[in-house]
């Protein structure tokens, strides 16, 4: 499955021989400050397991840039840090930032443009995932790292023993749900999908929801559109008729559930197989994936929950070297190959999508075409489009949509509760919203 | 064989102050009992979990151990090439060096504040209560921007330095000084042209030493399991204290795997060194404090 | 031993100034001895709360959408951050739940410590070592692991207490995240933590007691129990007031136990259950270091008030044996 390490060895040195040539025709032109043969020592933090032994390869590779990785918490604690660092100018010369943090950090200045140095890389990535590093503009602040496109993940042994196919449709999903759990009281079809705001911000952009949106000089929260709310009023009524079990995802007790079969599918991001591993590590091997039902029969449209883009930091003060890096990373085949084998990353680069180092994840073993499909569902994503303070929707999501879940309340209200503090917040921060 | 001496001390106490019946009394020692077993539910629990993969986490009775305790530490060991024990290493620079230093600063501002009359001693004392009174949490972002300026962020002194400054500590000092150290024995230091910088350390500090066993103790803990300061102060994770690099191990981020058995396993090895420590002190708590020099 | 080691230390260290042979009332040895602690405070405590104060009093003002460089501005903006504080509900709400949790908790916890520290201090009670110890354990815990432990074991599905009230009694609905429930599940966290702490404060009072006052009293004839209450407690009085306000205001800044229960149930805890969230959600997730900064101030005033209010409450000298 994984490649040797003498393999990764030796792609490592050509991948440096590469580099070298490319690099002392295009750096040519700026040999300003860090002189040609000077050594350039870079910080970097990401959350991507491995990284270490992907950056080794990186520096045994370059001796000029030298990279030195510190392994930070993930996702929201890691923003938190980048910040706090930011306020101080200290942060690292790159970071590993998912999309939906990125309006924060391009807000507070935190992150360079690289564009000068990326060139060559746009049709290595998906329209989709670009946008997310553009923000619509004309500036590039990271390069893609992973794409996460939402499926369908079920257990075929299950489904078998109950007699079920993968829904093609939400209304499929709500029939099948109600008569499983009548059946069958001890067991769910899922959980709840609305106790995760990452996840459920991925359903509304299925239903064509823009959480977020500029005009102008103004921002539009859109939060509580018709198509969040067509989700969450489903999803409401679900977890009130106790179709699907109205746990917290990520708790031991959810973990529990989806280990010993009491859930028999899982609405998840591609990325899933590696999560299984720790969530639920009896199920090897009896997992597959299949499309997200759909809204409107025989469309292909899904959403996305998490992925993050490689960033260089404003305080850098070797953005070229550092954008060399993140390149490399990203978009050679050495860097992404090392992602996917030691980092189980699914790529965002199209070219990786399609690489030698996409073997099929264990937990879906019986899938061989598990990459054809995951390529197909990245093509599929809508658009995400991210706003500046995302987490704090997220946080007020949890509680807003975790109190309904709990006491089967009332789930537009608690869209209504998270639409209107996301307002609260953007306009306390001094920003420009219009309507409410 | 501690045990042997610490009984035979127990008797000969008990011996001195009463000759009363040696009969057991059975309700405080049932409360005691009962409040021990609450006090040690959730240690078995980690202990038992410390034993478990992944499956049987979930699967098992919470306190039946399982099998997985070998296979845990070597993952724990080998992961980042033993980083783990960097981190505790760390850790016990951290709360060692940081809790004398905090005992020592203690011992004499405590000390100074109880036996010494100075203008501007009220207002003091009160400023530095003050500092029990502001959050940890909003001091930690100006904390980090002045440690930034002065070009130490990122360094071991970034956490030392703001840990060795207890005002809870001081407060105990005070209390102990005023409580422990007579007056009459310091002026009679005095009479016997002892300077004071002496004193304190002679007679005060040794006066002082059970309740400054105590102080270290407290600083020590506090430090070991402070994640704040640390998290924030430290961008490089040879550096990271355990409670720190935990933390990473255990947010891996929402498409990553969470270790969770190994962070339990960490959490497990992190408690023994603090669990040894207490039992290695204990000693001290058991001197009278009246008994050290005053007769 | 510890103790000789840093008498040894900084006896090496330092060299002992001798030069005052003969004198009782030194004037300008006090200053020296607060030098360090006076540098070092300024430096970690007042330099920072200063800086806090001056954040309090800006905010952020963002042209057009607030991307790209010099979009945002840090601009002054007076009491801007303190009335928007005191017209926020949320935060009123979260210092009424801190208060309440602090009702159920303080009492329960210095009882318990009260109690425990008296039965080690007694006379003919057995496995007083092993109880000690047993008992002070949990403060070696660090509370976002004992919050976490706890937590793991209110969970339905993986509890212990929920599968033993089962096998016991045939029941399954026992919530430990019930809307009142929760309170407390969350005190009894802060209970098992502090309890041992504030014991062992407590007991170090007591044994720091002169043991011939209760010897007179045992010759007359009373009690282990009419000495403990009548004797030892009104004499560790001091030490008691002291834990008090400790504890109140360490309630008031309770963060780590609701936040870790908070990752498992945001529904029964939200990111803003106890003034110390609203204050961190606010700084980090909402990243508004102002409105940040104003929260504390505000809550380290409301501390203030309340640790004054117990203190006059619980009016007496704190401070025994000082010099006068």
């Amino acid at each position: 499955m994984k490649l040797s390490r003498a393999v990764t060895t030796a792609a490592c040195g050509l991948a440096a021989l590469a580099l070298a040539a490319g690099c002392s025709s295009s750096g040519g032109s700026a040999p300003a400050s860090s002189g040609a043969n000077q050594k350039v020592d870079l910080t970097f933090w990401s959350w991507v397991p491995n990284m270490d032994r992907i950056v080794a390869a990186w520096n045994q590779a370059h001796p000029d840039i030298q990279v030195t990785f510190t392994k930070a918490a993930g996702g929201d604690a890691e923003l938190t840090k980048l910040l706090t660092s930011g306020k101080a100018k200290t942060m690292p010369d790159i970071a590993q930032v998912e999309y939906q943090s990125l309006p924060t950090m391009v807000s507070n200045n935190y992150l360079a443009d690289i564009s000068k140095y990326v060139d060559g890389v746009r049709s290595d990535y998906p329209d989709g995932l670009w946008n997310q590093v553009t923000l619509g503009t004309g500036a590039v602040y990271g390069v893609p790292q992973d794409a996460a496109p939402l499926a369908f993940f079920y257990r075929t042994d299950l489904f078998k023993k109950y007699n079920l196919t993968p829904p093609a449709t939400w209304a499929q999903y709500q029939s099948e749900a109600g008569q499983l759990h009548r059946a069958n009281p001890s067991v769910y079809l899922g959980d709840t999908a609305t106790t995760d705001g990452g996840l459920f911000s991925g359903l509304t952009q299925q239903a064509g929801a823009k959480w977020w949106s500029a005009k102008g000089d103004s921002w539009t929260v859109g939060i509580d559109s018709p198509a969040s709310r067509k989700v969450a009023s489903y999803w409401g009524a679900l977890v009130k008729q106790g179709a699907v079990d109205n746990k917290t995802a990520w708790t031991a007790d959810w973990s529990k559930a989806l280990d010993n079969g009491t859930y028999l599918s899982w609405i998840a991001a591609v990325w899933a197989p590696g999560t299984l591993a720790s969530e639920a590590a009896d199920t090897s091997g009896k997992w597959a994936m299949a499309a997200l039902p759909q809204w409107n029969a025989g469309d292909q449209v899904t959403g996305s929950w998490g992925g993050s883009a490689t960033s260089v930091t404003a305080d850098s003060k070797h953005p070229q070297q550092a954008a060399q890096f993140i390149t490399w990373l990203n978009h050679e085949s050495q860097g992404t190959d090392l992602l996917v084998t030691d980092g189980s990353v699914y790529p965002a680069s199209l070219a990786a999508e399609s690489g030698s180092a996409l073997a099929v994840p264990s937990f879906v073993s019986g899938q061989s075409d598990f990459y054809t499909q995951a390529k197909q569902y990245s093509k599929e994503a809508a658009t995400a489009t991210w706003g500046p303070d995302v987490n704090v929707a997220y946080s007020a999501f949890s509680d807003a949509f975790g109190a309904a879940a709990t006491n089967k309340g009332d789930f537009l209200a608690a869209l209504a509760t998270v639409q209107q503090k996301v307002v609260a917040d953007m306009r306390t921060n001094g920003f420009t919203v219009s309507g409410g | 064989m501690s045990g042997q001496t610490r009984g035979g001390s127990r008797y000969a106490r008990r011996a001195h102050r009463g000759r009363r019946t040696r009969r057991t009394a059975l309700v405080p020692t049932a409360i005691l009992l009962l409040g021990s077993l609450y006090a040690l539910l959730p240690v078995a629990w980690v202990v038992a979990a410390s034993t478990k993969n992944n499956t049987q986490l979930f699967n098992l009775f919470a306190f039946r151990p399982g099998n997985a305790l070998l296979g845990n530490l070597s993952t724990l060991t080998s992961y980042r090439g033993g980083i783990f024990w960097t981190w505790m290493w760390n850790t016990a620079l951290y709360a060692g060096g940081g809790a004398i230093l905090s005992a020592a600063l203690s011992a004499l501002t405590g000390y100074t504040f109880a036996k010494y009359r100075f203008r501007g001693k009220t207002m003091l004392f009160n400023l530095i209560l003050v500092g029990v009174l502001v959050p940890a949490v909003v001091l930690a972002v100006p904390q980090y921007l002045l440690v930034a300026k002065l070009g130490l962020a990122d360094t071991y002194w970034s956490v030392l330095i703001p840990s060795i400054v207890s005002p809870y500590g001081i407060y105990l000092a005070r209390i102990y000084a005023g409580a422990c150290v007579p007056d009459e024995v310091i002026e009679a230091a005095r009479m016997d042209g002892s300077g004071e910088w002496r004193t304190f350390l002679r007679i005060a500090v040794p006066m002082m030493g059970p309740g400054l066993v105590t102080i270290f103790l407290f600083q020590f803990v506090a430090i070991w399991n402070n994640f704040l300061l640390p998290w924030l102060m430290l961008g490089s994770d040879t550096k990271f204290p355990l409670t720190v690099g935990l933390y990473t191990l255990l947010t891996q981020g929402t498409s990553q795997p969470a270790l969770y058995t190994v962070v339990i396993t960490g959490a497990l090895l992190s408690i023994v060194p603090l669990v040894v420590l207490f039992l290695l002190l204990q000693r001290f708590w058991r001197v009278d404090l009246s008994a050290g020099s005053v007769k | 031993m510890a103790a000789t080691e840093v008498v040894e230390a900084a006896r090496a260290g330092g060299t002992a100034p001798r030069r005052r042979r003969w004198s009782p009332a030194p004037r300008r040895t006090p200053y020296a001895f607060m030098v360090p602690a006076t540098v070092l405070f300024t430096a970690v405590f007042l330099v920072p709360l200063g800086y806090t104060v001056y954040l309090s009093t800006q905010k952020t003002q963002i042209q057009g959408l607030g991307l790209g460089r010099g979009a945002r501005r840090q601009v002054f903006t007076g009491f801007g951050d303190y009335t928007g504080v005191l017209h926020d509900s949320e935060f009123w709400h979260s210092v009424l739940r801190a208060l309440l949790y602090g009702c159920v908790l303080i009492p329960v916890m210095l009882g318990l410590a009260a109690l425990f520290a008296l039965i080690l201090d007694a006379q003919r009670v057995r496995f007083q070592r092993f109880g000690r110890i047993a008992i002070f354990l949990p403060y070696a815990v660090p509370t976002l692991i004992g919050s976490i432990l706890w937590g793991m074991m209110y969970l339905p599905s993986v509890s212990p207490f929920v599968s033993v009230m089962h096998t016991l009694f045939g029941t399954t609905s026992v919530n430990f995240f019930g809307a009142h429930a929760v309170y407390l599940s969350i005190a009894n966290i802060g209970v098992w933590g502090g309890t041992g702490f504030n014991m062992m404060v407590l007991y170090t009072a007591l044994r720091s007691l002169p043991q011939e006052v209760y010897e007179a009293a045992r010759i007359d004839g009373s009690g282990e129990f009419q000495i403990a209450w009548r004797i030892k407690l009104p004499m560790i009085r001091p030490s008691v007031i002291m834990t008090a306000i400790f504890s109140t205001i360490a309630t008031l800044q309770v963060f780590n136990e609701p936040y870790t229960i908070h990752t498992m149930s945001a529904g029964a805890v939200s990111s803003t259950w106890t003034p110390l969230m609203t204050i961190y959600h606010d700084t980090y997730t909402g990243d508004d270091v102002f409105a940040g900064s104003a929260e504390s101030i505000v809550i380290a005033v409301l501390m203030f008030l309340v640790s004054i209010a117990v203190l006059r409450l619980t009016n007496r000298q704190t401070f025994g044996g000082e010099s006068q």
